[in-house]
């Protein structure tokens, strides 16, 4: 290797870049292919794929049924978003406000749930939440404060909590890092020149965070879009989101080719969505720059 | 303008914590003035303006602004505005929109917002830069954003923090010059919190010198050089000596004693203490003349103090020479004599020398 070094200098970062390419190219990019490539072919009848091109696949896709859920889910994922945005920009905000030596704790304490396995948090939730067995419609019911049991599971609800437990440390720690950033002295400044609480807020602090906005937001959304164990496990089997399709379309139905088309929508959809973050905060940079 | 004035502090204290940083401060700035809070880093000037400005509220006593009491009246209900250290100029706002944000706030109709907007910024030189972004400007034309959205908004009183500290010194001497010129055209009241004593000088109708929270002296600056009342203000401000000795007794002047036989004249700085006294004796370098021993006095000049010395050191500075003389007891004192044409003003190391000077520039101090 040293003597390839010394041989041609050139070669070096290519050589370096080698390994991480190889494996890359191994387990991401053509996988990717091979899913692209599937997609335009036709289901066996025993399962499996038949070499032989159609684009069926993809109008299969846009059918109502399958084309409601896919709808269906962005609505989740933007409900996702948005709850994880309120719940998440005024910690993050709290936290920026607390002595320097003390902030590190906060975002320790944000983090340590997620040292334990996503399946088992899941889990967790549906003995809280299962309608007539789980803990709080129980204890609610034995304290005498609801007669009926609350439909908090194996709906939209549970799904959307789930998943806001499950994507809100993404949105607090880009927003937290991007209002950490913010010169205090600006919102001095703002108050100096006549703005109240809000309009700072809006005017100085909300502009100046956007960049942690649009970052956490693509980091909860792009996930929650494709999210399967969360509407298989809380959504209780009838609540269902793009994600489990074509997990069952894999996994149950033998369906790959189809299976493939509509990972490959959801692919182009969520590359187009990154496409206009990294535009938009490319934008902002440039401003700041 | 009201015959009252324009920012009053009536005891103001302020504690973060066990720590004082403002303590019973009391002082009247007048309407139209030029006034500067001088001291070192942490002396409570900054404090005071953050005070006044309503970014913090006095842990005791009050603030008047054009004579109404401020209480806790938050920053932007205040009829002030300030000019940042760091200028804290919007980065993603243009130079227009970061001037205009005041008028907005206090929402002035568009097109008057148009007008002041630019005039204010031929006021402060940045003709055609409002679509600029405050990132795309050099240091001094950020600073002139940072007056300029201040200005804008024609308030009672300016406060400036330290405004020039980032520029270079070039750049700070020339805006030093244009500062001063603009607030005597703006005519408005600007409150200058600065820890250059020769920016305070140049620039201020009035200066309060401030020291661990405590003001210790307010004075025009010719009366804060000439006259210090203290022994930190009269180290603070230029170049002076200090003599320690006791106080022997006071006729027309103090007469103050250095070694056994040896009585210098001099004036009070602060108040008067008894006799036997311990007190320091400060002279400002340039105060003192040296002459040739047994030389007869100068005319008309009985009330000379005079002391013997021995030239030790002589820096050569063109103008003026900057000599160390050796006094009785253990001080060294230094001395600035202008070179003027006769030669018998010029002295060499080891030279006998007289120290003369008049007792009006002499001040003893307690402590």
């Amino acid at each position: 290797m040293h003597k390839v070094f010394a041989k041609y200098p050139s070669m070096r970062p290519w050589l370096l870049l080698l390994p991480a390419s190889l494996w890359l190219f191994i387990f991401f990019i053509a996988p990717l292919f091979i899913v692209l490539i599937y997609s335009f072919q036709t289901r066996g009848t025993y399962g499996g794929v038949v070499w032989q091109f159609s684009i069926e696949n993809f109008q299969r896709t846009f059918d109502p049924l399958y084309f409601n859920t896919f709808l269906r889910s962005f609505y989740i994922a933007a409900i996702t978003t948005f709850a994880c945005l309120l719940l998440g920009f005024p910690l993050a905000y709290y936290i920026t406000t607390r002595p320097p030596q003390s902030r590190g704790t906060f975002v320790l304490a944000l983090m340590i749930p997620f040292w334990t396995n996503f399946l088992i948090r899941t889990y967790a939730w549906l003995t809280l939440l299962r309608t007539n067995t789980g803990l709080i419609n129980t204890t609610l019911i034995s304290l005498g404060i609801l007669k009926h049991p609350l439909p908090l599971f194996g709906n939209d609800f549970a799904i959307v909590l789930g998943l806001v437990y499950g994507w809100l440390p993404d949105m607090v720690l880009p927003v937290y890092a991007a209002l950490d950033r913010l010169d205090n002295s600006l919102l001095e400044a703002a108050q100096d020149l006549y703005a109240s609480g809000w309009r700072v807020f809006w005017r100085v602090i909300w502009p100046l965070s956007l960049p942690g906005v649009i970052a956490g937001s693509m980091l909860v959304f792009i996930p929650s879009l494709g999210a399967f164990v969360t509407p298989a496990i809380l959504g209780g089997g009838k609540s269902l989101m793009i994600g489990n399709i074509i997990s069952n379309q894999f996994l149950a139905a033998h369906d790959w080719p189809f299976g493939s088309a509509m990972s490959t929508v959801m692919m182009v959809v969520m590359l187009l969505a990154t496409l206009i973050y990294f535009r938009s905060t490319s934008r902002k940079e440039r401003v700041q720059a | 303008m009201s015959e009252g004035h324009a920012v009053e502090l009536r005891d103001v204290v302020k504690r973060f914590g066990n720590v004082s940083a403002v303590n019973h401060v009391s002082l009247q700035i007048r309407n139209g003035e030029f006034f500067s809070l001088l001291g070192p880093s942490g002396c409570g000037k900054t404090t005071s303006l953050r005070l006044i400005a309503g970014f913090e509220i006095p842990t005791s006593g009050q603030i008047l602004i054009s004579d109404e009491v401020q209480g806790h009246l938050p920053a932007y209900q205040r009829p002030v505005n300030t000019v940042f250290q760091n200028y804290a100029l919007f980065p993603h706002m243009s130079v227009f929109q970061n001037i205009a944000f005041g008028l907005e706030m206090q929402k002035t109709p568009k097109s008057e917002i148009e007008l002041r907007v630019n005039e204010v910024l031929d006021l402060v030189h940045l003709q055609g830069m409002g679509k600029r972004r405050p990132k795309q400007l050099s240091g001094g034309q950020q600073q002139r954003v940072a007056l300029a959205r201040a200005l804008v908004n024609r308030p009672n009183v300016l406060l400036l923090d330290e405004p020039l500290g980032a520029l270079d010194l070039k750049l700070r001497k020339a805006m030093q010059i244009e500062l001063k010129a603009l607030q005597e055209q703006v005519g408005i009241t600007f409150i200058y919190v600065t820890h250059d004593q020769e920016e305070a000088l140049t620039m201020s109708d009035r200066i309060a010198v401030m020291s661990q929270g405590h003001l210790l002296q307010i004075g025009n600056p010719e009366e804060i050089y000439e006259q210090p009342t203290s022994r930190f203000v009269a180290d603070f401000i230029g170049e002076t000596n200090f003599i320690e000795g006791t106080v022997e007794g006071q006729n027309e002047h103090v007469e103050f004693g250095i070694a056994p036989n040896s009585i210098m004249l001099a004036t009070w700085g602060s108040d008067p203490v008894p006799a036997k006294s311990k007190v320091t004796l400060s002279i400002r370098p340039e105060k003192i003349d040296l002459y040739t021993p047994g030389k007869p006095l100068p005319r008309g000049s009985r009330k000379i103090a005079n002391m013997p010395g021995k030239v030790v050191d002589l820096v050569y500075l063109g103008t003026d020479t900057r000599y160390v003389v050796q006094v009785p007891g253990p001080n060294k004192l230094v001395v600035r004599m202008q070179n003027a044409t006769s030669s018998e003003h010029f002295f060499k190391v080891g030279d006998e020398v007289t120290l003369r000077w008049n007792p009006a520039h002499a001040r003893v101090m307690k402590e």
